[in-house]
């Protein structure tokens, strides 16, 4: 696993284009923060011969264009790896199997501590429980040695992370909370091995190796939780592949890098492979999975020819696809591209946290050695646990976890639920909301007509005359013509057709003269009069009306619900829409919707927002989030219906990508929650840390008891958090 | 009591096996999935 790896294994994935700039794209091991890919790309952009180079966190990939001429790539993995961190070439080396090198090594650091603990408790046990009786001092002598021999591996294999976290803290000039665990386990060790070679004093190998294996298992669960609590996106951008099966002209598939796909480009996806581009099927049919871009659970049927997204998983047997767009176009791409926003918006609450953090650190070493220098003068011999405790009890991960892991597990819930929160801060000032705004079309309603059959009359079943309507608006481009024909059936056909602008449309359908539109158009075929007041077209054969439909702008099935929810939450739900006022009114009298204001104009609705605001209000808009941008800009949060490549335009602080309006409530009750959740964390470290710091001052701690203190805390922080990801109420 | 410093080294070689059985069982990968063993059971497919 420490191999160095050869650049020419790089250079599989590399390339070169006409301008004579090469391009590579490879992982970079250990990247876990927006700070650290800062690091790297100032590092490697300094280079002089590099064009550019970008580094993505969400999936630890690194795309560098470099000319050859001035510098060769293995300068470049040299300047990446002075870093810090590891460059490893794609393709056997995804996030998930750099995961699973992760997590055995965590594994064998916390075996090989526990192990070790149990035996150098046995020993120092022994030691400890003959005192009163006096044991063989040669026996004693032993047992030290025995305990200083257990101790040695224990520190050097599984403290390492400790020391190696602490050291890069120290070069960063950052007080992280590594330096006073590994100041705490410097000073214990040296101190029991100096006791041990002059054979008096006391030895804290069990305390050693103790704090180590509860700090070792406090983090692998943290570890655990933190991974089980990604995003879906996050997972989903981890998961683009490495390689995709690219056919050539020559029927041969070669394998490129996704980065290297273009429009045009015919690629093979075999089962289970992600679709890496906005892309069409072309040949046979295929079943989609895109749970992890819309939430959306069950897998979707596709025919040649239909759009399939980009990120989406391909469930059923391989198919080919042409791409339609180049991976940084595609809606995964924006999606990913959000990801990195939010990430970096996460980064400066966590700086934030880590500043806090740091203060917290410098005031726990000076108290350590405030406690260590009393009790030198009061008893000596407390001096050395007193200020062991100290460092260790004091708990900055709770103070600095609190925040962040709180926001990730509801950001994860709220993705797996198909609600993509682009701007960290988003979900604080979503659980302040107290007014949403709903702009009407596109969200309360679909916002595209829909075709709605209000009776039938005669001898014809309900899809017939569909399909007769959509055979005879089959040449129109009229709006209300491509609702119907949503119903065509390509068998059925009509001749001698003939459109009547404002009016409708006549044609012949299998031998019968029919005529589709207002009423008073296929009055002049019938003749006679059929009032009903609800349609708005009619369909009629020469002997009288068959059939009449409304043609409107439905509402989604879930809006009703959802609005409902909203309102039982204790917020006031407004229409502002840019419709006619009597449509308006009416989707409004179907929710129940008292606020409904129709005709505005964007710099009405912005008005109307600013309005609201100015009065104390916090308002939610939700719009279609193409149109509205300023409007949705004004909100003191915004959410917008995103779907297919709008995503990327979208600038809402909030994406639904889901279909489903009852996402929202949950959405502002999950953010609630959040604020809950945070302060609660928040208090705990702060009432533990005030506890017990004066605790262990004292010397009433021991240290391996401030050991487990500090883990338990920390685990309580990050467990209470993982609550949030988990569902809590029902909904659906 | 001299048997201590022969049961010691002992022990110590115990605890040499137990971290070598535990290393190997971690490297061959016994501990990388333990959730999808368990749910293959009340998996209806295959």
């Amino acid at each position: 696993m420490e191999r160095v790896a050869a650049p020419v294994s790089f250079l599989a994935h590399a390339s070169w284009s006409a301008d004579g700039i090469s391009h590579a794209v490879f992982t970079i091991e250990g990247l876990r923060c927006a700070a650290c890919s800062r690091a790297v790309t100032r590092a490697v952009s300094a280079l002089p011969g590099v064009e550019r180079i970008s580094v993505n966190v969400a999936t630890a990939r690194a795309c560098v264009d470099w000319y050859p001429q001035r510098i060769v790539l293995k300068q470049i993995l040299d300047t990446v790896t002075a870093t810090g961190f590891k460059p490893v070439p794609l393709g056997g080396e995804t996030g998930a199997s750099i995961q699973r090198a992760e997590h055995r090594l965590a594994l064998k650091r916390i075996g090989l501590a526990g192990l070790g603990m149990m035996q150098t408790m046995m020993f120092v046990y022994c030691i400890y429980a003959s005192g009163a009786h006096g044991i063989d001092p040669g026996i004693a002598q032993y047992l030290k040695l025995a305990g200083l021999l257990i101790a040695t591996p224990v520190l050097v294999y599984s403290g390492a992370p400790f020391f190696a976290g602490a050291l890069r803290n120290l070069r960063q000039r950052a007080l992280g909370m590594d330096v006073p665990v590994a100041l705490a386990l410097t000073i214990a060790y040296t101190a029991s091995v100096i006791n041990t070679l002059r054979g008096a004093g006391e030895i804290y190998f069990d305390s050693v190796t103790m704090f180590i294996f509860f700090l070792l298992a406090g983090r692998f669960v943290e570890m655990t939780v933190r991974q089980r609590s990604l995003s879906a996106t996050e997972a989903l951008a981890r998961s683009l592949p490495a390689t995709v099966a690219r056919i050539g002209a020559d029927g041969t598939a070669q394998r490129v890098a996704p980065d290297l796909i273009r429009q045009g480009d015919l690629l093979s996806i075999p089962k289970g492979g992600v679709i890496p581009v906005d892309s069409r099927l072309i040949e046979g049919e295929a079943l989609v999975d895109e749970s992890l871009l819309t939430g959306e659970s069950t897998s979707m049927a596709k025919r040649p020819g239909q759009p399939l997204l980009g990120g989406s998983i391909n469930a059923g047997h391989p198919i080919r696809v042409i791409a339609m767009t180049r991976t940084t176009e595609s809606m995964l791409a924006s999606i990913v591209s959000l990801l990195e926003r939010t990430q970096a918006g996460r980064a400066s609450i966590t700086r934030t946290a880590d500043r806090i953090a740091s203060r917290f650190v410098l005031l726990t070493v000076g108290l350590a050695t405030i406690a260590g220098v009393l009790w030198l003068f009061m008893e000596p011999t407390r001096a050395l646990p007193a200020a062991l405790a100290v460092l260790v009890v004091t708990c900055p991960c709770a103070l600095s976890l609190a925040t962040p892991a709180a926001i990730a597990a509801a950001t994860a819930r709220l993705a797996r639920r198909g609600l993509l929160v682009t701007r960290a801060d988003a979900l604080e000032r979503l659980a302040r909301v107290d007014v949403v705004v709903v702009d009407k079309t596109g969200t309360l309603t679909r916002g595209v007509p829909a075709v709605e059959l209000k009776s039938i009359e005669g001898r014809y079943s309900r899809d017939e005359v569909l399909q007769i309507a959509a055979a005879l608006e089959g040449a129109s481009e009229h709006p209300i013509a491509l609702a119907f024909r949503m119903h065509s059936n390509p068998a059925l056909t009509a001749d001698e057709l003939k459109e009547f602008p404002g009016r409708g449309v006549a044609g012949r359908v299998e031998g019968t003269q029919w005529r589709l539109g207002t009423h008073a158009f296929v009055s002049e075929l019938t003749g006679g009069h059929n009032d009903s007041a609800e349609a708005s077209v009619f369909l009629a054969t020469s002997t009288g009306i068959v059939a009449t439909f409304t043609v409107a702008d439905g509402l989604r099935p879930d809006a009703a619900h959802a609005v409902d929810e909203l309102r039982r939450m204790g917020l006031q739900v407004a229409i502002a829409s840019g419709d006619q006022q009597k449509v308006v009114d009416s989707v409004a009298r179907q929710l129940g919707v008292e606020d409904a204001v129709g005709r505005l104009t964007p710099q009405q609705k912005l008005a109307l927002i600013q309005q609201r605001q100015s009065g104390g209000t916090n308002v939610l808009m939700i719009g279609d989030g193409i149109n509205d941008g300023p409007v949705l800009a004004a909100a003191s949060v915004s959410c917008a219906m995103a779907q297919g490549s709008a995503v990327a335009q979208a600038a809402a602080d909030l994406l639904l990508l889901s279909e489903s309006l009852n996402t929202l409530p949950d959405a502002i009750r999950t953010a609630r929650h959040m604020r809950a959740v945070i302060r609660q964390n928040l208090t705990w470290a702060l009432v533990y840390n005030l506890a017990a710091v004066p605790l262990a001052a004292m010397g009433w701690i021991a240290p391996w008891v401030a050991a487990i203190g500090m883990s338990a805390s920390s685990l309580l922080v990050v467990l209470n958090a993982a609550r949030l990801a988990r569902a809590s109420g029902k909904t659906t | 009591m001299n048997i201590v410093f022969l049961l010691i080294p002992l022990g110590m070689m115990l605890l040499v096996i137990a971290v070598a059985a535990l290393f190997w069982a971690v490297n061959s990968g016994q501990y990388d999935d333990l959730e999808d063993a368990g749910r293959s059971v009340i998996d209806r497919e295959d």
